[in-house]
């Protein structure tokens, strides 16, 4: 069964655009959902929908198999971490947590071995009795997912809850939440920015622009098959190079289409070599750890290429890049939505084969 | 810098004195005896304190006025957060007119009300009792007004917040809203207080019985009563006076520090 249905929600603020259009998801029981997408989506909306501090004005939502579109929200069981913290100014860090068990009417005992516990493994230890506005940024992000981990609900809503963290607490978060999963077996709504944190919790990721569900989908076969241009230009890091499939030379997909080249997927050589390839030189060199990210001037314009950090000897000059055909996309020129290339053959094959013509 | 501070904190100081001057001057004479009052020279007595309080009854006046000061403040207070947070935070049907209705009783001088006031308490006989006192001023427009304005500064992320930890609306209210508005309630509050208590005409209209005189009642009538011989006896007028001011001078000074800052900090990214 699944935990949460939203069927067809459209939403539109008062005197406003409209936010959601039609956005329909069913997400299961335990699940891990993680909502990526622009600024201004609707991300929020749609969580803030779920917990019922929105109305909708159509479609349905329904939670654990009821209709829940007029509960309150204390009656629906969901914990949410609000993008902006909302943490009680006037209450210690151990009460902020403490106080959803205090209104369950969780005997005080407990109640404050529990607030502790969560303000250990949040690290908040120290901070115990100090009010919000003593800490810091990230303090207070770290206060407002204690709250919400104190009670055990079965169902999270966490809009950006990591967005203030360094990047070492956020990995550790990361982690946390992961067991936090694994732990209580709850279904997590998961606002992000973040690609990597997308990529790395999803069970799945809904990718929303401009108020559109665009794609629901495991986070590998949103990397692999997007649905849209849209989409496959929204995730990965460093972005997809789109082109016009005229442009590339040695294309056998359908012609009149935009083709899609992940960087990874471009092989970059120092001198020509047998077979197709697209001419450049190299305009800006990235070093970001174990990769090489090389933006390339090309006779098929600009190029991004990520290539391991032996690819090229220093000081090259011209380059040639070679595309790997059976992981190209192809996109319809004018919806944006993705056509099926005939090409499917394992990588290695056409590589090989590519070397040899 | 620091010099000008101490030439603005001189300045502070002879302004307040000559605020207090007054008061100061009724506490001083309240412990003299009439004598050196009209003769001149220093005889400190308490002797005027003790015949307000044993002869002329002040302690029953002072307890009248705590009881109904105490009451208006207290469910004037309470009506006016209530409605307060009801108006800041909710859309209810009419709910825009009832504020504008609130918003216009300020417009209504008191004066106007004071008889048609009377006759209706006259009418359910409510006149001469602790209930005729404190029924007419326990409808604060302003109150509600100004706890509005307060409260919609208050962000509303914090109720929501509290709504999915398991609030009701009367929980959010009390537990959140109420502590991050107190200063603003505490300020209200020792303005209602303070209001009541310098309140004169109305008791005076509807009270006769000596028993439910407020202070400000017994204070008109002692300087009435006590002509003397062609002069107010003064010294026991001031003994009085100074039995008026004390509480709510002491009032004021317990919850003073109470008053000031907001506590919204720390809130909110
Ligand atoms: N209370 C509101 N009244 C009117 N419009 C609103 C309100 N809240 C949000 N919006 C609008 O709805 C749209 C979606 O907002 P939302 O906060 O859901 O975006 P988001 O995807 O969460 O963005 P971000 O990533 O910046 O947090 C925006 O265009 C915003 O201006
Ligand atoms: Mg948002």
């Amino acid at each position: 069964m699944s935990a949460i249905t939203l069927d067809r929600i459209r939403k539109t603020y008062p005197g406003g655009p409209q936010v959601l259009h039609d956005v329909s998801m069913d997400i299961r029981d335990g699940e891990f959902i993680v909502i990526v997408g622009p600024s201004g989506c609707g991300k929020s909306t749609l969580l803030r929908l779920i917990a019922g501090l929105e109305s909708c004005e159509q479609g349905e939502i329904i939670i654990a198999g009821r209709r829940a579109n007029e509960l309150a929200p204390q009656d629906r069981d969901i914990a949410m971490i609000f993008q902006n913290y909302a943490l009680y100014p006037h209450m210690s860090v151990r009460d902020n947590i403490g106080f959803g068990l205090e209104l369950r009417r969780v005997p005080k005992r407990e109640r404050i071995a529990r607030a502790e516990a969560v303000a250990q493994t949040l690290q908040l230890g120290p901070y115990l009795d100090r009010k919000p506005g003593a800490l810091s940024g990230g303090q207070r992000q770290r206060v407002a997912m204690g709250r919400a981990m104190a009670r055990d609900s079965s169902t999270f809503l966490m809009d950006e809850p990591l967005s203030n963290l360094d990047n070492a607490l956020r990995v550790e978060m990361r982690t946390e939440i992961k067991d936090l999963h694994r732990q209580l077996g709850a279904t997590i709504i998961f606002v992000t920015h973040d690609q990597t944190e997308a990529l790395t919790l999803a069970d799945r990721i809904a990718v929303m622009m401009d108020g559109h569900l665009l794609q629901f989908d495991t986070p590998e076969a949103i990397y692999d098959r997007p649905a849209t241009q849209a989409v496959a230009a929204f995730l990965g890091q460093p972005p997809i190079n789109l082109l016009p499939a005229m442009d590339l030379p040695g294309w056998q997909g359908p012609s009149g289409c935009v083709v899609g080249l992940r960087p990874e997927t471009l092989t970059v050589h120092a001198s020509r070599p047998a077979g197709p390839a697209i001419a450049g030189r190299v305009t800006l060199s990235e070093m970001t750890g174990a990769v090489l990210v090389l933006h390339c001037d090309t006779d098929a314009g600009r190029l991004v290429v990520a290539a391991p950090r032996s690819a090229l000897p220093p000081g090259a000059g011209p380059v040639w890049i070679t595309h790997d055909p059976g992981k190209a996309l192809c996109f319809d020129q004018t919806t944006g939505a993705r056509i099926e290339t005939p090409v499917r053959a394992p990588a290695s094959r056409v590589q090989a084969a590519n070397v040899i013509a | 810098m620091a010099r000008e501070n101490r030439w603005l904190a001189a300045l502070a100081l002879l302004g307040g004195l000559l605020f207090l001057s007054p008061a100061l001057y009724s506490i001083a004479v309240s412990f003299q005896t009439a004598q050196s009052y009209y003769q001149g020279g220093f005889d400190p007595t308490l002797d005027n304190f003790i015949r307000a309080i044993g002869q002329y009854d002040f302690a029953r006046y002072l307890l009248n006025s705590v009881i109904v000061s105490g009451l208006v403040t207290l469910i004037g207070l309470s009506l006016a957060t209530m409605a307060a947070y009801a108006f800041a935070r909710f859309d209810f049907p009419g709910g825009n007119l009832m504020f504008a209705a609130t918003v216009a009783t300020l417009m209504i001088p008191s004066h106007i009300t004071l008889i048609p006031n009377y006759l209706s308490l006259a009418r359910v006989g409510l006149l001469d009792s602790y209930a005729g006192l404190v029924l007419p001023a326990i409808s604060n427009g302003f109150a509600a007004f100004f706890l509005r304005q307060y409260i919609k500064g208050i962000p509303r992320a914090l109720d929501e917040a509290a709504y999915m930890d398991g609030a009701r609306p009367i929980q959010v209210l009390w537990r959140v809203i109420v502590p991050i508005a107190r200063p603003a309630i505490l300020s209200m509050g020792l303005f209602i207080f303070i209001g009541e208590w310098n309140n004169y005409i109305w008791p005076l209209v509807a009270v006769g019985r000596e028993d439910l005189y407020t202070l400000q009642i017994g204070l008109a009538r002692l300087y009435k009563l006590n002509p003397g011989e062609g002069a107010v006896d003064w010294p026991l007028v001031m003994a009085a006076s100074t039995i008026t001011i004390l509480p709510v001078l002491a009032g004021f000074l317990l919850i003073e520090r109470h008053l000031v800052r907001g506590i919204t900090m720390g809130a909110l990214k």
